[in-house]
């Protein structure tokens, strides 16, 4: 029988016929009717390689015949295939008994316990009684850093690991040694393991030769309350399963999500955890820094609230939010300004990052938004104005699979970008960038080179994309990125835009807030006397505030500031009236990621002071009371509906309008939106046509403001460890955080006499800055770059030019 | 004894590499001249399928059909690798074949590349060759100067050149895609097809790969025709002479080149100088380590491919190595698997882990402490590790495989009587190495 090239195989599996698109492979034909072939090197983000053997059928009919790997044999039409024939049997029970010939029978103070697929093959395979009367093969282990913990002897050589880190996140530091019994999976010497992606090593071992360190030993797989949860440390929403026991966070672990972040998410999504049960963290009510009930402190806001904007005028108070807010807690803020006449919210720290991502919020249209998934089938990618490995690491993994298939990736920025992938970068200046994309869109003449090579390219692939940040690029080129993406969309082609926002629900406080106003403002409005009580929720807008003297002394000025937060941040000390909030954990909540995908994270647990914090270190961890401590935290949508209805004197809590209800009130394309709607996979809330964006591109762009002076332009730039806030507070991430380092280009260092290697002080003596001068030739000349690592607020440099005299050579 | 013709070793010296002005004074390099004088690249390629040239490596694919699957519009550029990595255990003949007449391997391989249109030759040579590779990069440069390497050989439009590259040294780079693997700078871990090297080998371009005695060939059927190549042998399905390494309890043992199909017995009794006084003939391996033991049966067996293939066995390399009635066949089998379970690549578990299972229940038996029940699980992982990645494992489990159904008894009265019955003392490595 002949069959069209097209055409869906149809084969026999276990008596039970298929129908599969040309291509798949037969374990993947089985997993269709629900048929589980074991396996253990074959994974569904590497491919098939055949190297264990384990996945093992018997082919009745077909061009072979016999024992064959399904995960290598393509289904071809006709095929018959038995799983359960007792050759194949037998064989995988073999593979088995192999495969435990070395392996320890440690599985009772192993980690990967009880979530072992090698322990799960043993058990189903049958291989209960040890025949091989020979000695394990031993292995030294290495320190591979403060994530990663490394027990050798546990491997079962699966080749999962190096295919991992080397094919898939484009790293070389893990490979394979030696050969035969002694194939040895590791680094060259022991050390950090290199790539921001290697705690995936973790969930993609099928044993526990790559555990996770800083959760060893909390418990076993059935102890944790496990939940499906959001990443909230970058706008791109990756999917993470939480587990929490004793009313502590103990472990994320990567979610498959076939849309966003598919199987794998990066180290800073996965070890950002241990914020939520911080010691320090501040769990009670304080009234100008005495400790009270939460009601009462509620109810003080309220009045003192009242009092101030009685005096002056409701606008007088302002609310601040931020980027990592939920959707129902933002919908409560946008609520109470609106009906109780206040200034805000604010989500932003400087008004040029509100207004570029309102308007890259405008830009996005649901044929224009690409998804991460959609970003790795891309055939030709420019970057502009964006550092995916910093500012959205999973992006850079996304393009790196683009890049392996084949796409051709450009990346416009004046940073000295780097990707685990080879790339074409273009260092050109931030102000340069938004008039080049309109360059590339229009006629460009064969001469300009590269650029014209550049656009040629874009215009001939199938499936460009164009990723643009929001953190270098004036809101103009924001827009310029987006025109370009609709040109190459225009001539029928696939064509995608994705932005790189700054925050989880950057999104979503963008398409809340009507006006793209920003903490910048409101300072202001503080110094010249306007406003007098300031409201800050969750906000990291003080953190990332790049004037802290500034932002200190409008705060000293304030006659209130209520804080709500859950994290030990100054505000909170400087608070005459703070609230604790529940995390993401305790609360849950909708969030709205770059691509404008509202998603959910659900309930991980209750809250509370965690076990370990009150017991004596008794063991298991027990406390007998009957109240649970710590648990005063509430949801801060819940607690602002009370302070709204405290002010406002709407109805009790039990009649308020839900913070969904509130949601829909807030934006006509979030109306049908409740938990129950949003499926797993996240659902769109952008419009389909161009002409009907969710929000308006804001008018008049305004362009770069620091283009002309003297001096060179300063780029702050985010670090993947180090510049989140709430991830930057794990220990464990703060080991993996990288020096503080000066990148200059190499003309403009040589003017400035500074030197690759030189010790540079930057800010007042009494707190200075100590960085690494880098000097590089991959960035624009007349810019220097700064990291925003811990301290970078408080360096003095507030201005978007930096003079020599600023940077002081240390002898 | 040396009434059989000489071909390959017609130049052979006992004390010296030929020259190339004696390879030239024979007819060296007058199938080159000829052929790109005459740009018959059709002819080279129909000449060598015809002849019937089977692989001399040990997997016998006929060298004309591969050189065919290189498609007429395939890419550019186009390599040809010889392999010159001799690992098999008993095999010596590329060695000594490297050392007599270097210019008819370097004669083969332009050919051979002429006839797919190959710019690049690579001999992937094992490092302890270095003497065959410093041979090879000093002839290889004299042909260069001779214009029989090089740009526009000998003013023809084909261009071809050689470079020697020393090997890091393991038995798997001998396989082919391991080889190719190798070259690369990659771990050399075998690749199954598809993709077919001859579509996709070396950085994704089209590569034939060679062994040193089949490239040495061709020179000769270029030039004398297939019918006077298949006429070498003495039997019809044989084509060609064939180097017979013979080692073990022969009194001469040594490199001969002999008629395809000549008769075991005839070389060892005729050739290899008879067994040693006071030994009788017990079994051999016909084609290196990776073939079944031959028994006395098969004393008589013409040695050509086909003839072995027909009764079960393998010509492999044509390695002869020879066991005497002392030899403890357990002991031998032991000895070949200590070999294969060190140069597992350790890409697949039957392979990687059986290996050393098999070991470990065969250093029990041969030390005495062996059981009645390791012979089941023997036999059963005998036949499993056919399903291992690439032929490997299937070649190392061959000498185990007929030790079972040859000499089973033997197996059988080391367990009885707890020890060696050839006086054998107890030891040997107990670790995983």
């Amino acid at each position: 029988m002949t069959i069209g090239l097209n055409a869906m195989p149809k084969l026999t599996i276990d008596n039970r016929s298929v129908e599969v698109p040309p291509g798949t492979k037969v374990i993947a034909a089985a997993e269709q009717l629900g048929i589980q072939i074991p396996h253990f090197c074959y994974h569904p983000a590497l491919g098939a390689v055949g190297a264990c053997r384990v996945c093992a059928v018997k082919v009745l009919e077909g061009s072979v015949k016999g024992i064959q790997m399904s995960c290598m044999l393509e289904a071809r039409d006709g095929m018959v295939v038995s799983t359960t024939d007792a050759d194949a049997v037998a064989f995988r029970q073999s593979v088995i008994e192999w495969l435990m010939l070395n392996h320890p029978h440690d599985c009772p103070v192993c980690d990967e316990g009880g979530h072992c697929l090698l322990q799960d093959m043993t058990v189903s395979g049958g291989h209960g009684l040890r025949r091989y009367r020979g000695n394990k093969r031993t292995h030294r282990d290495q320190y591979l850093g403060p994530l990663v913990q490394h027990e050798m002897n546990r491997c079962i050589q699966c080749y999962r690991c190096v295919r991992y880190y080397r094919e898939f996140t484009g790293y070389d530091d893990l490979g394979v040694m030696g050969i035969g019994s002694r194939v040895y999976y590791g680094r060259f010497e022991e050390g950090v393991l290199a790539s921001p992606f290697a705690g995936n090593l973790i969930d993609i071992c099928p044993t526990g030769v790559y555990t996770d360190k800083p959760s060893r030993f909390k418990g076993r797989r059935w102890d944790f309350e496990r939940t499906p949860s959001l990443c909230i440390h970058c706008s791109l929403g990756c999917h993470m399963t939480v587990s929490a026991r004793y009313r502590e966070v103990v472990r994320h672990e990567a979610r498959f999500n076939p849309v966003v972040n598919g199987h794998f998410i990066c180290d800073r999504g996965r070890f950002a955890y241990p914020y939520a049960s911080s010691p320090e963290r501040p769990r009670e009510a304080q009234i100008d820094g005495r400790p009270v009930a939460g009601q009462l402190a509620v109810t003080t806001a309220a009045e003192r609230l009242a009092t101030v904007a009685g005096q002056h005028q409701p606008a007088a108070v302002a609310v601040a939010g931020s980027a990592r807010c939920s959707l129902e807690t933002l919908a409560v803020l946008v609520r109470i300004c609106q009906e109780a006449g206040w200034r805000g919210p604010v989500c932003f720290e400087e008004r040029r990052t509100a207004r570029a991502v309102s308007t890259a919020v405008g830009c996005l249209t649901s044929t224009l938004a690409f998804s991460l998934q959609a970003i790795a089938a891309a055939d030709s990618v420019l970057l502009a104005g964006v550092d995916p490995l910093h500012e959205a690491p999973m992006l850079a993994l996304a393009l790196r699979q683009a890049r392996r298939k084949g796409a051709v990736i450009v990346v416009a920025d004046p940073r000295p970008v780097n990707l685990p992938f080879d790339f074409q970068h273009l260092p050109l200046a931030s102000a340069q960038i938004g008039p080049w994309l309109d360059r590339l869109a229009g006629d460009i003449p064969e001469s300009d080179m590269p650029s014209a090579a550049i656009a040629r390219r874009l215009r001939e692939s199938e499936r460009p994309v164009i990723v643009a940040g929001t953190d270098v690029l004036s809101t103009a080129a924001v827009v310029q990125a987006a025109d370009l993406a609709a040109a190459l969309g225009a001539n029928g082609k696939s064509a995608g835009l994705c932005y790189a926002l700054p925050g989880a629900n950057a999104f979503g406080a963008a398409l809340l807030a009507k006006n793209p106003d920003s903490l910048e403002q409101v300072v202001e409005a503080i110094e010249n006397g306007q406003v007098k009580a300031l409201i800050l929720v969750e906000s990291d807008l003080c953190q990332r505030f790049p004037d802290q003297a500034r932002l200190e002394r409008a705060l000293a000025q304030l006659d209130l500031l209520v804080v709500l937060d859950y994290t030990a941040s100054p505000a909170v000390a400087a608070a005459h009236v703070f609230l604790p909030t529940a995390t993401v954990y305790e609360a849950g909540g909708l969030f709205i990621n770059n691509e404008g995908r509202v998603q959910q994270a659900l309930v991980a647990m209750r809250g509370g002071t965690p076990i370990s914090q009150i017991g004596q270190g008794d063991h298991p961890p027990r406390a007998f009371r009957k109240d649970i401590p710590g648990a005063g935290p509430r949801p801060a949508g819940d607690l602002l509906g009370d302070l709204a209805a405290a002010v406002i004197g709407a109805p009790d809590a039990s009649e308020a309008p839900s913070p969904l209800a509130g949601l829909a009130e807030s934006h006509p394309t979030l109306a049908a939106l409740t938990a129950a709607s949003i499926p797993p996979e996240g659902r769109l809330v952008l419009a389909d046509d161009p002409g009907r964006r969710v929000l308006p591109s804001a008018d008049e762009p305004n362009t770069h403001a620091a283009d002309t002076g003297e001096g060179l332009e300063l780029i702050w730039t985010d670090r993947i460890f180090g510049s989140e806030p709430l991830a930057a507070l794990a220990p464990a991430l703060q080991e993996r955080q990288e020096g503080d380092t000066l990148f200059m280009a190499r003309g403009d260092a040589a003017a400035w006499e500074l030197a690759d290697g030189d010790r540079v002080v930057i800010g007042p003596e009494a707190s200075p800055w100590e960085l690494a001068v880098r000097v590089v030739d991959n960035m624009a000349a007349g810019t220097i770059v700064l990291p925003r690592l811990p301290g970078w607020q408080r360096c003095g440099l507030t201005r978007n030019r930096v003079q020599r005299d600023a940077i002081r050579k240390r002898s | 004894m040396m009434d059989t013709p000489q071909v390959l070793f017609k130049n052979r010296h006992v004390d010296r590499i030929a020259t190339r002005d004696e390879y030239e004074a024979g007819g060296g390099y007058e199938a080159l001249k000829r052929v790109l004088a005459e740009e018959a690249r059709d002819e080279v390629q129909a000449a060598i399928k015809e002849a019937l040239l089977l692989g001399r490596g040990g997997a016998a694919f006929p060298m004309g059909i591969k050189l065919s699957t290189v498609a007429e519009d395939a890419p550019f550029p186009r390599y040809l690798v010889c392999n010159a990595d001799e690992m098999e255990p008993g095999t010596f003949k590329d060695r000594v074949l490297l050392h007599t007449d270097p210019h008819q391997l370097i004669e083969g391989m332009v050919l051979a590349a002429f006839a797919i249109q190959a710019a690049k030759g690579i001999v992937f040579i094992r490092p302890e060759y270095e003497n065959a590779a410093r041979i090879l990069e000093r002839e290889v440069a004299l042909a260069r100067k001779a214009g029989y390497l090089g740009e526009k050989i000998l003013g023809s439009e084909f261009s071809f050149d050689i470079d020697v590259h020393r090997s890091g040294g393991r038995y798997i780079c001998g396989e082919v895609t391991a080889q190719l693997n190798a070259l690369m700078g990659r771990r050399p871990n075998p690749q199954q097809p598809p993709p077919y090297p001859t579509e996709s080998g070396l950085w994704g371009q089209p590569t034939v790969l060679q062994n040193v005695e089949t490239l040495c060939c061709v020179p000769h059927i270029v030039r004398n025709g297939a019918t006077w190549f298949k006429g070498l042998a003495l039997t019809e399905a044989g084509a060609g002479t064939k180097i017979f390494p013979v080692s073990g309890r022969v009194n001469r043992p040594g490199c001969y080149e002999l008629p395809m199909g000549i008769r075991l017995s005839a070389i060892i009794e005729e050739h290899a100088g008879g067994m040693l006084p006071g030994s009788e003939f017990k079994a051999c391996l016909p084609g290196g380590a990776s073939t079944r033991f031959l028994t006395r049966e098969h004393y008589d067996i013409p040695m050509d491919f086909a003839s072995l293939k027909e009764a079960g066995h393998r010509l492999g390399t044509g390695a002869i190595m020879v066991f005497d009635h002392k030899t403890c066949m357990v002991a031998a089998t032991l000895n070949l698997m200590e070999f294969f379970t060190r140069e597992s690549c350790g890409w697949c578990t039957p392979c990687r882990e059986g290996l050393p299972y098999i070991r470990d229940m065969l250093r029990r038996i041969e030390n005495g402490r062996g059981e009645e029940g390791f012979i089941p699980i023997l036999e059963q992982m005998s036949r499993q590790l056919w399903n291992a990645y690439c032929a490997f494992a299937p070649g190392a489990v061959s000498p185990l495989e007929s030790l079972l159904t040859f000499f089973g008894d033997e197996v059988r009265e080391h367990i009885s009587a707890r020890k060696c019955p050839f006086g054998n003392a107890p030891g040997g490595p107990s670790d995983n190495r």
